[in-house]
């Protein structure tokens, strides 16, 4: 929310539409680069050790698809709703830059593998996607002053050059800075479901460029994926914000330049197409260069690869591993087991989450119906696993305890005691509840004898209840409890002390 | 046609003297000239010359080592602590893809 101070500040924006569309870029999971055999893991490798002749554009080396990341690309088109086309062709990109050894990135031009598709975002909100596309990334350039001679300079590791790369573009159809955000959010957790990346924004995996514009209301039309100006109207410039480093920054940084728009507009003065970066230190973003146009890319058919073919039978393969999305497990969740919406929610956010989830609620079912199997499991899941963090428990001996809560044989919290005390001892969880059930037998034989122990020692309490303060009970019975170690029934002891006092 | 030598030479990062744009002008328009002798043929029922596969014969995804880091930087003018080192302060102001 906006502090009063900021309202202050903020500019009038009654007079304009915001317009944005998304470029997202997401480092796909293979083990060799996109042309080439060379290894993907670059993270925290000694420089350029992660090269060959074809990723470090030597002349004469020839690219080579590699078929996995097809595939992922393939599948990241079927889980947004897209077309896939029944060919493949690459084409160059060219400019010239340090981190692009061949002058030219292989990428698609015109017959992207999936076009036309569409995300749905929680507030349900539809995202058009024009586009998703295959292409190669570069290598990782660092800028430097040399300290001697004042000179700058950069250091290149060619490592990155040629991971593979799917780009992911959004018809310019997101009216606000939230649903840009939702938009990238549900794509990273598209591509972390289904194992098509990590998309960690934090080390380059993923990355969100939008294009912002401002229009006046009433102005301009959206017709076949295109904003067009209505009458005489001149439609103002775009601006790209790139190096935006998280999720948070793509909402933060278009509200950014909403206000620096609108204020420019307002001043009076034209709009330029530019590049602006994102500085997160600042919360601003700054100018970085004027943008080229797709002309000056010189766009042309990739000769080096041939067109691939791909089958009806290649994509009904590629979708099997599909796997259930969030979406599909929250209506789940709530329609057939009765979670409430913020677990289900919470529960699928995740993939392991859902898993672990999943198979807690089938092995409780095994005793409980499945309604109250999934609530017990979601329960303990939210509860004592994610408080433990440690998602390794066993399955098995994680129910036998829930139903021994079930049961009555020990409390909630002494079920987490004895879950992390044999978690740290690598004791087993069956023989600790059984032996737990033994002394609880021979300690219902005693429970006679300790609410007489503890009644003839707390004559203060008995008294107390006795002459009407209730409450006193509680203290009694926590007493019981505790000489016990808690693995007395509680309502049992309740109703033996009740039956003593009376 | 129009051909502007100094937009084709600043997308390739060479800066050229007001002489030397003088002197290319005419030589890049003698190329392209050459080259629309191409355009002259009908080609309207010619199919594209693509060599085509099919998805399963593409690469499978398995990683093989490539170069040395020595091999790699053997090449390089300069380098520094295994990475290439390039000069020049026109970097900073283009983009990373």
């Amino acid at each position: 929310m906006l502090k009063d101070k900021d309202k202050k500040v903020k500019y009038d924006n009654e007079k304009y539409d915001l317009i944005v569309g998304l470029e997202i870029h997401i480092q796909t999971k293979t083990k060799s680069k996109m042309f080439c055999s060379c290894p993907t893991g670059y993270f925290h490798k000694e420089p350029n050790t992660h090269v060959c002749p074809v990723c470090l554009g030597l002349p004469g080396a020839l690219p080579v698809p590699n078929k996995r990341a097809l595939e992922l690309c393939i599948l990241m088109g079927l889980a947004t709703n897209c077309d896939i086309n029944n060919e493949i062709h690459f084409d160059r990109k060219h400019y010239f830059y340090p981190d692009l050894p061949k002058g030219y990135q292989i990428s698609q031009y015109k017959q992207p593998i999936c076009s036309d598709g569409y995300v749905t975002v929680s507030n349900g909100v539809r995202v058009d996607i024009e586009r998703i596309h295959q292409e190669e990334d570069v290598a990782k350039s660092t800028h430097h002053t040399e300290s001697s001679t004042g000179k700058e300079y950069s250091l290149i590791d060619y490592n990155k050059s040629g991971v593979p790369l799917i780009e992911i573009v959004t018809k310019p159809t997101i009216r606000t800075a939230k649903d840009a955000k939702d938009f990238a959010t549900k794509i990273r957790q598209i591509a972390r479901y289904l194992g098509i990346s990590d998309a960690d924004m934090e080390k380059g995996q993923m990355r969100c460029e939008p294009n912002i514009s401002m229009q006046e209301k009433g102005k301009w039309e959206y017709k076949d994926g295109q904003i067009l100006p209505l009458g005489d109207y001149e439609l103002n410039s775009k601006v790209e914000v790139k190096n935006i480093g998280s999720i948070t920054a793509v909402e933060k940084s278009i509200d950014y330049e909403v206000q620096r728009i609108i204020k420019k507009l307002e001043e009076g003065k034209k709009i330029k197409q530019q590049t602006r970066g994102w500085n997160a230190d600042k919360n601003i973003t700054e100018f970085q260069r004027s943008k080229e146009t797709a002309d000056d890319y010189r766009y042309m058919p990739e000769p080096d690869i041939p067109v691939i073919e791909i089958s009806t039978e290649d994509i009904e393969r590629i979708s099997e591993k599909i796997v259930e999305l969030p979406d599909e497990k929250i209506n789940k969740y709530i329609e057939k087991w009765g979670i409430s919406e913020y677990a289900a929610d919470v529960i699928s956010s995740s993939r392991e989450n859902a898993k672990y989830f999943e198979r807690l609620q089938k092995e409780l079912s095994k005793t409980l119906d499945e309604k109250e199997a999934a609530v017990e499991a979601s329960n303990w899941l939210m509860g004592t696993v994610f408080a433990i963090g440690n998602l390794n428990i066993d399955i098995k001996d994680l129910s036998l305890l829930i139903l021994a809560f079930k049961d009555g044989l020990l409390t909630k919290s002494k079920a987490e005691e004895v879950l992390r005390e044999c978690l740290e001892n690598n004791k087993d969880i069956k023989e600790e509840l059984e032996r737990l059930k033994e002394e609880q037998e021979k300690s219902s034989e005693n429970i006679d004898g300790i609410v007489d122990t503890v009644i003839k020692e707390n004559t203060k309490a008995v008294e107390d209840y006795k002459s009407g303060k209730k409450a006193s009970l509680g203290f009694l019975l926590g007493q019981v409890m505790q000489v016990t170690k808690g693995t007395a029934d509680p309502n049992e002891v309740r109703n033996i002390l009740k039956e003593k006092l009376e | 046609m129009k051909i502007d030598i100094k937009h084709i030479a600043e997308l390739s990062r060479i800066s050229l003297t007001d002489a030397e744009l003088e002197k290319f002008t005419p030589q890049m328009k003698t190329i392209l000239e050459s080259a629309t002798v191409l355009q002259e043929v009908d080609t309207s029922n010619v199919q594209p010359m693509k060599k085509r596969i099919a998805f399963d014969q593409l690469r499978e995804d398995v990683s093989k080592k490539g170069l040395t880091q020595e091999e790699v930087l053997k090449n390089a003018n300069h380098r520094e602590e295994g990475f290439v080192k390039v000069y020049g302060e026109l970097f900073g102001s283009i983009e990373e893809s």
